[in-house]
């Protein structure tokens, strides 16, 4: 039988720890939610042309803000990762249970959150892939981008990492409110119509942007 | 009407050594205005006697008849099975332990768990019999009885993915519970004291945002809104002093 077992009680004050990295959980998420959100709106300047994406990439060269930005975003999702990975169950037995549980209940939030976690393990090998690469071969150009995506593996790669991030970052969008209760009953099944909707349409804009790097002809 | 129902019913008697764990099937004829309580009246009365399940007010009150309704948590007494498929699988509540077949043992559970947030109104007034009653804004009167409404039936926790995994999760009911302390003013305990009890992994901080138990309350409490301000009043408590004089309000 369960009984929680070690919940404190008067006399036994418990630290803020929980608090605190509870805290850096939603903020590094958030971050990262506005940050891929504003990435894929500059990757998908090449659907302008090259010539816009170019200038975007200069500008945050000539900023500093891609060589400075880049790795502040990548210590982002690795704290991030370890965070959120407290409540990612690892071990087989919990796995077993909370799968057991999603399909049990059909149960779309258990569900989303199953996607959550699974994208997580993803994203992490091929996010931290893709931010070595191109963090390694600065500046970034159209020329450049379209060139490794043209290597044919890389396509492939990004056809899986696209999706993943896409369904992370909406599904997290969502929990993030949620949890935080800043919607309400009625509020919340407006606010998973929307998200799907701004997932749908981020991973459409991303396709494309992908097509377009793929057919750009290269100098 | 007329449909004939078939009971796949999770069967296991842990205190006789010679059960084990398997389904049943029965099958019933459908009547009008039937209930899973009436079905499993019928089941007992007419097929098997030694069914076990738990019931009491048949009018979603008492809560005694939670369990698993095709995958998902509810009462038994509040399923029409005009609402259902013609085969219904019927199986105990998980997390509590079981009694027997559909019987679990909620009471245990409940208890500790209320032993841990300490589920009391904590005052050092004295009181005095022959007083008339403090009056209670009858706003405020309403939305702790909204939270109130919990008659603790167990379904929040057996559809709570977290509180599967974890054991020592406290779960949405310990939390609305506490919830519902932090609204009246006649509990004397502080942001901290309550903090104390909820402020970790084992408690707000541990809830992922599943919101199963908002989704399968038979009583429809508002317990993904009441997890949220709990969060976010308990994760505020923990950062009040770092945080600039305009940044304290309580939201």
């Amino acid at each position: 039988m369960s009984v929680p077992t070690t919940a404190t009680h008067e006399g036994l004050p418990v630290g803020k720890l929980s608090a605190y990295l509870d805290w850096a959980q939603m903020l590094t998420g958030a971050a990262l939610i506005l940050f891929m959100w504003s990435h894929l709106i500059l990757v998908s300047s090449i659907l302008l042309g090259p010539g816009v994406m170019n200038g975007l990439a200069w500008f945050f060269e000539a900023t500093y803000m891609a060589q400075v930005g880049g790795p502040l975003i990548f210590l982002c999702f690795l704290v991030h990762f370890v965070l959120a990975a407290r409540k990612i169950p690892f071990n087989t037995a919990q796995q077993r249970v909370m799968l057991a549980n999603a399909k049990r209940l059909r149960h779309p939030d258990t569900w989303l959150w199953i996607v959550q976690a699974v994208t997580a393990m993803g994203i992490l090998i091929m996010g931290a892939i893709h931010l070595w690469v191109v963090l390694t071969n600065l500046p970034i150009t159209a020329e450049k981008s379209a060139a490794r995506i043209q290597t044919g593996f890389w396509f492939v790669f990004y056809l899986f990492l696209l999706p993943m991030v896409e369904l992370h970052v909406g599904i997290g969008f969502y929990r993030i409110l949620v949890k935080w209760g800043f919607v309400d009953r009625p509020g919340r099944w407006t606010l998973k119509k929307k998200e799907n909707l701004l997932t749908a349409v981020f991973i459409g804009i991303g396709l494309l942007s992908l097509l377009r790097y793929y057919f750009l002809p290269l100098k | 009407m007329g449909r004939t129902l078939t009971f796949n019913i999770f069967r296991y008697n842990p205190s006789d050594p010679a059960s084990a764990p398997h389904m049943d099937k029965f099958t019933l004829d459908e009547t009008e205005r039937m209930t899973l309580f009436i079905a499993l009246n019928r089941i007992r009365e007419e097929l098997d006697p030694t069914l076990m399940f738990d019931f009491c007010c048949r009018a979603g009150i008492c809560g005694a008849c939670a369990m698993v309704i095709n995958g998902r948590p509810g009462l038994a007494c509040h399923t029409k099975t005009k609402e259902m498929p013609d085969e219904i699988t019927l199986m105990p509540l998980p997390v509590f332990k079981l009694v027997g077949d559909l019987s679990v043992d909620t009471g245990v559970w409940f208890r500790t768990m209320y032993q841990k947030i300490e589920s009391w109104v904590h005052t050092d007034k004295k009181f005095d019999p022959t007083a008339q009653e403090e009056r209670m804004d009858n706003g405020l009167a309403e939305q702790i009885y909204e939270l109130d409404r919990c008659i603790e039936c167990g379904c929040c926790v057996g559809a709570c993915g977290t509180a599967l995994m974890r054991e020592d999760f406290l779960g949405a009911v310990a939390l609305n519970r506490l919830a519902r302390f932090i609204l009246d003013p006649r509990d004397q305990r502080t942001e901290k004291d309550y903090f104390d009890v909820v402020g970790t992994d084992e408690g707000i901080f541990g809830c992922m945002g599943l919101l199963a138990c908002e989704d399968v309350c038979p009583k429809q409490i508002p317990l993904q809104e009441q997890l949220g301000k709990l969060r976010r009043k308990m994760a505020l408590a923990a950062v009040k002093n770092i945080l600039p004089k305009f940044l304290k309000k309580d939201f």
